[in-house]
């Protein structure tokens, strides 16, 4: 693999899943360049979602807009909810 | 706006000028301030001195969207102190119709029967209820909606509750008519069971609305709380997903409760998320809805129908709550099988959590095997039976943990915890160690914080402010998937307070109530004899790690005693 590129596997909650004619896709892997962070990965794929209407987290646990990503990490984007 | 004070030795009601310190409090802040005034807080639960209060919040009356819930309160026999557990539906807005501030009901009968105490604008009677003993809350809901008309609000138990379990909660039907809102925790069903009462039905036919002093201030208030609740893409989210929503987030952060809180990943997550039952809801057509409304007028509409493949509704709603406690919590990979065992526990009258909790812990003990669906429905049929081992389940968690000889017991002050893990979300850890009501997810979630939920930093300041508002928005009878709306427009809860009551309330109106109710419940609690030391999260969650992140309890004990003390 490129070694200026890092890939990383994107879990997609509820309103952000991509819809597709085999169905909605929720897990998707993304390649960004080397260095980039969370906020390079909305931009990638176009989120809108922004300060607390989102939740970013990074292999588990919570992380800022500004976290850099490494090669391999997992992230999970939420439409922030507050109930169950 | 009056109190009217049900008596259930002599079945009688009483009509009363609501007292002074009372008017400006509504649902569960004014429970707590009439159970400090009225209630030994040392009393049986289940004995005369205690009472169950009916109150509707301050804004309930006018179909504000999602503001219309009423809090049941009593002493707790679950906890052994102060409960208020909160449900949506209807009960709460024909209340305020009736001009009823809080229903009372205090004594103890004479006798082991059970009436039905009905209620409509000429007053209230006691009537039979012998047709209805033993019977279902959902049979029970329809032959009292085929008595006392289809219009009438109805807030009931079903044989849990008879049976004086402490898992007992207090159904209410939806707009619909459907009696599937429970006020789930504390064991108020069986407070209710305790004053003699199987039913209270509330005819508000020839009631009418709560006054508004000023019609059109209220309009333009509520106009903006409709717009901030639909323009936030929050409001998409619960239509389309509902609370189950929070399954794949819950086990994102590795707090999913899975068999008996031993792990905080479920490897069955994806096949009872909400993203999962969406699509299944979809394709099967017939009476499923994936967008449905508890409550008249709410704009959001997070609850949903659940129908089987034949088309037919199997249950209303499947929540977030009943998929942790009743599906990860058990091993159970399987919607349509949540959906039965959810039915049954309605039908029961009894809080998914707690009782998915025991049967978590009796699996612990190898009364049955995790995954077996077959075992769990056949526990449930023990607890509509009231065997041994059914009563044991229905007591609740913490009953079954000592009845089996199991330490993995997850609860606080005797009730059992949500469906989060508080070794991997700590901020809501906090707020089920120190908050009066026993652990409780409604009581303070600290989820959606922008903090690092594995982390010790913040988590009690964050947990503070979420058990803050939240018994603020409690006293208000604003649902807690609504909150949001109101953040975005703090302005308007005074606003909507001034327009409807004429009052002059300050900017900080939600803050200066939740904090009040909560001095008002932990004096309750101290004269009940809780101390610090009922403020902890059990000791196995401190010692025992958590995967996937192997993460402990380790907020410590003095920034817990801490939290109330600013």
């Amino acid at each position: 693999m490129d070694p200026a590129k890092i890939k990383i596997s994107v879990q997609l909650h509820t309103i952000l899943q991509i819809e597709t004619p085999e169905g909605p896709e929720k897990i998707i892997t993304v390649e960004l360049p080397a260095g980039s962070s969370m906020n390079d990965l909305l931009s990638a794929l176009n989120i809108q979602l922004t300060g607390d209407q989102i939740l970013l987290v990074l292999n588990g646990r919570t992380a800022e807009s500004g976290a850099i990503l490494q090669d391999g990490d997992r992230v999970n984007l939420m439409p922030a909810i507050s109930g169950g | 706006m009056q109190v009217w004070r049900a008596d259930a030795k002599d079945q009688t009601l009483m009509k009363e000028t609501t007292p002074s310190s009372w008017i400006r409090l509504g649902g569960r802040g004014l429970i707590a301030q009439i159970l400090v005034d009225e209630v030994p807080p040392t009393c049986d639960p289940m004995g005369r001195h205690n009472k169950l209060i009916l109150a509707p919040g301050l804004l309930v009356g006018h179909m504000l969207s999602s503001c219309d819930r009423i809090s049941f309160g009593a002493k707790s026999p679950l906890t052994g102190g102060i409960k208020e557990s909160n449900a949506g539906g209807s009960t709460g807005l024909q209340l305020t119709h009736l001009g009823i501030k809080a229903l009372i009901i205090e004594n103890a009968p004479q006798t082991s029967e059970l009436f039905v105490l009905r209620l409509n604008a000429d007053g209230g009677s006691f009537e039979p209820a012998s047709d209805l003993i033993g019977q279902g809350a959902y049979h029970s809901a329809e032959k009292l909606r085929s008595r006392y008309g289809p219009k009438v609000a109805i807030a009931l138990i079903g044989p849990g509750g008879e049976m004086r379990m402490l898992s007992a909660g207090i159904q209410n039907l939806d707009k619909d008519g459907v009696p599937s809102r429970i006020a789930a925790r504390g064991g108020l069903g069986a407070v209710m069971a305790a004053k003699g009462l199987k039913a209270i039905v509330i005819d508000s036919l020839d009631g009418k609305k709560p006054e508004i002093k000023d019609e059109k201030a209220f309009k333009d208030a509520q106009k903006k709380l409709n717009k901030a609740i639909q323009d936030h893409p929050q409001t998409e989210v619960y239509a389309d997903f509902g609370t189950a929503a929070m399954v794949a987030m819950c086990n994102g952060f590795g707090a999913l409760p899975t068999r008996n809180f031993s792990d905080g990943y479920f490897e069955g997550a994806e096949s009872v998320s909400g993203e999962a039952m969406r699509p299944i809801i979809l394709a099967r057509e017939g009476e499923g809805d994936t967008t449905h409304a508890c409550m008249a007028g709410c704009t959001i509409q997070c609850s949903n129908v659940y129908a089987g493949n034949d088309g037919k509704t199997i249950v209303s709603p499947i929540e977030y709550e009943t998929i942790g406690l009743m599906g990860s919590n058990l091993s159970i990979a399987d919607l349509d099988t949540i959906a039965r065992f959810n039915w049954q526990l309605n039908d029961l009258g009894i809080d998914s959590i707690e009782v998915g909790a025991a049967l978590g812990v009796a699996a612990d003990a190898g009364v049955w095997e995790f995954g077996d669906h077959e075992a769990i429905m056949k526990l449930l049929d023990e607890i509509r039976t009231g065997s041994p081992l059914g009563r044991v389940l229905g007591n609740g968690a913490v009953v079954t943990g000592r009845t089996f000889g199991v330490r993995r017991v997850p609860a606080v002050k005797g009730q059992a915890m949500s469906a989060y893990d508080p070794r991997a979300i700590k901020g809501t850890g906090v707020t089920y160690a120190t908050s009066p009501q026993g652990a409780d997810h409604t009581c303070g979630l600290t989820i959606r914080a922008k903090i690092d939920h594995l982390g010790v930093e913040g988590q009690v300041d964050t947990s503070l402010a979420g058990q803050i508002k939240t018994a603020g928005y409690d006293t208000l009878g604003v649902c807690a998937m609504a909150t949001f709306g109101f953040s975005l427009t703090q302005e308007s809860i005074g606003e909507l307070l001034r327009a409807r009551y004429g009052w002059d309330v300050s900017e900080d109106i939600l803050t200066e109530l939740g904090r009040k109710t909560i001095d008002l419940e932990l004096a309750f609690n101290r004269s009940a004899g809780f101390s610090s030391n009922d403020d902890r999260i059990p000791e196995w969650m401190r010692e025992e790690p958590l995967p996937p992140h192997n993460a402990v309890f380790d907020v410590p004990d003095t920034d817990l005693d801490s939290i109330f003390q600013t």
